[in-house]
């Protein structure tokens, strides 16, 4: 006998350690027939603000877009003002970037780790991980003067130059880490209940993956092998040795199997970077930036976050003001149709760690 | 790089009538200008035939001045490693575009957003009329002429016993007899 549907509310309030978004998800039983992203809990209207405020006051806004990992959004628009204007970047700089930039992933992996298995009542990983991650928050305070939001990459180079013996710390802080993604492994791969709830679960296949435009380690997942950093490379990646880590099977285990070798992976990068960062200048100055206006034009520029890739398109109409700034982050594909077509037949325990999985993050909907 | 976008050219100008391309280059880019009617039949061609698979990003601009939107598809190949901006421009008045969320899915919620915040029509497009806003019943607030500072002033009150703090930099000039160079109150608000 068919079951009576029933309408259940999934949220407003942190669905999948995700920030605030709802689904309304229709369910027989538990499994669920029809779900419905429903955001606009977090619509602050960045892009609408950046338009009447001044290049240099636009930037500031651009790390809020995501709070787990707010270097790719400032990354971008650095790179997307000096694409218009046509402005030099120092190499110490381009490394600096790099350096910062994986350091993001990096601390973007912990709060991951930490969320997905919390999501699955696994709450252990996430002491863990969230604790090691201030290891990294620490050098980004050092670094930048903030622990999440850091305002530091911007157009021209980087704010301020590396503090006297920071690459120590940093080598410090990735030797612990690296001994500590072991750890991570024993309690998170190994264990049966993580396994029983992950594989076969939030599937997604090749062909679901290009119609909804899916990227990053969801798309790797597939067996897609897709990085920005290599296909369309920016900064100094395309001078790096690093390797892009796919698995079959498009589920959730899939997924994990692909950030916990791409966590491995940052941390290559950041010693190549360190070993290979060179002298010289860390910024090459903008104009006053109360008289600061930039050359008509248009950028789009693409980085690699830890949810995938990161698109900005910056629009210059001559003027002082961006013109249009339109961000497309990984979760404005995710987590509306594909999250809508990958939760159908799915039980409603496994809602928040799908949603996890795909790199849920509503503040990059709403902007 | 440069064989393949003389070839995406010369098939997209054979084959759509007052296509007009920009090269970029040294870059990974070519833009093309194409009317709207055209853009379903573009895009399912550069998907299914050139490689084109991945909807990078659907992108408007307010030319407020013009009286026209520029809509762009920003399409990524990844074995040719380019990227292509498929432009068109549509009256402001009657901003009525071709649905194209049958060729990616993900277009769907690009529509939507744009249905919501610039008052674009897409024939045929479903989904909720609400994406970002509730029961919002203003001109689209993505629109240029749209005031955000009026609109918040006549949607909400002062907070009470904030009054002297209305205008900072009057306040500021109050208390410390500063003056404030002319610049700083001409650039910011």
């Amino acid at each position: 006998m068919r079951e009576k549907a029933t309408t259940l509310y999934l949220g407003p309030q942190h669905p999948g350690i995700t920030g605030n978004m709802m689904i309304r998800l229709k369910v027989e039983g538990d499994t669920i027939v029809k779900a419905t992203t429903e955001v606009g809990y977090l619509h602050r209207a960045f892009e609408k603000l950046q338009e009447q405020r001044n290049w240099l006051q636009s930037f500031t806004l651009m790390c809020r877009f995501c709070v787990p990992e707010t270097d790719p959004m400032e990354e971008s628009y650095a790179r997307a003002v000096e694409a218009i204007e046509g402005r030099e970047v120092p190499e110490r700089a381009k490394y600096i970037r790099v350096m910062v930039l994986e350091l993001a992933r990096l601390a973007s992996f912990m709060l991951w780790y930490g969320g997905q298995n919390g999501s699955l009542g696994l709450y252990t990983m996430g002491q863990w991980s969230v604790g090691d991650r201030n290891y990294i928050l620490d050098l980004f305070e050092e670094l930048t003067g903030g622990r999440v939001y850091h305002m530091y990459i911007w157009p021209g180079g980087v704010r301020r130059d590396l503090p006297k013996g920071f690459e120590k710390r940093v080598i410090k802080v990735l030797n612990y880490l690296e001994k500590r993604l072991d750890d991570y492994d024993d309690l998170m791969f190994d264990n049966a209940i993580f396994k029983k709830r992950t594989q076969g679960v939030g599937l997604v296949d090749k062909k679901t993956a290009i119609e909804h435009g899916v990227v990053g380690a969801v798309l790797r997942g597939c067996g897609i092998k897709s990085d920005i950093r290599i296909d369309d490379p920016y900064e100094i990646y395309d001078q790096l040795d690093f390797e892009v880590p796919t698995a079959e099977g498009g589920d959730i285990w899939a997924r994990a199997l692909v950030r916990r070798q791409e966590a491995r992976q940052s941390i290559r990068i950041i010693r190549q970077v360190i070993d290979q960062m060179p002298g010289g200048a860390f910024y090459n100055q903008i104009p006053n930036p109360l008289k600061w206006t930039l050359p008509k034009g248009d950028a789009y520029v693409r980085t690699e976050s830890v949810r995938g890739e990161i698109g900005l398109y910056l629009v210059s109409d001559g003027g002082n003001k961006p013109r249009r700034v339109h961000l497309r982050g990984a979760a404005y594909v995710h987590a509306v149709s594909l999250l809508e077509d990958v939760l159908i037949g799915e039980n409603v325990a496994d809602v928040s760690a799908i949603m996890n999985s795909l790199g849920t993050c509503p503040p990059e909907i709403e902007r | 790089m440069n064989d393949i976008k003389a070839k995406l050219t010369e098939h997209i100008k054979a084959n759509f009538p007052g296509a007009a391309e920009k090269d970029f280059k040294g870059e990974n880019r070519i833009d093309f200008s194409i009317d709207k009617e055209f853009i379903p039949s573009v895009l399912t061609y550069l998907k299914n035939t050139a490689g084109f698979i991945h909807l990078s990003h659907i992108t408007c601009v307010d030319w407020l001045e013009e009286g026209e939107f520029e809509m762009i598809f920003i399409i990524w190949s990844p074995t040719d490693k380019l990227k292509v901006f498929i432009r068109t421009r549509i009256d402001r008045e009657k901003a009525v575009m071709p649905n194209i969320d049958m060729i990616w899915r993900q277009a769907n919620t690009y529509e939507r957003e744009f249905r919501e915040m610039f008052g674009i029509q897409f024939i045929g497009l479903k989904g909720a009329k609400d994406f970002l806003l509730e029961d919002w019943e203003g001109p689209p607030p993505m629109r240029r002429d749209f005031d955000t500072a009026a609109y918040a002033k006549d949607a909400f009150f002062e907070r009470p016993g904030r009054e002297d703090a209305l205008d900072v930099r009057e306040e500021i000039i109050k208390r410390s007899r500063e003056e404030i160079p002319g610049f700083a109150k001409k650039y910011s608000r």
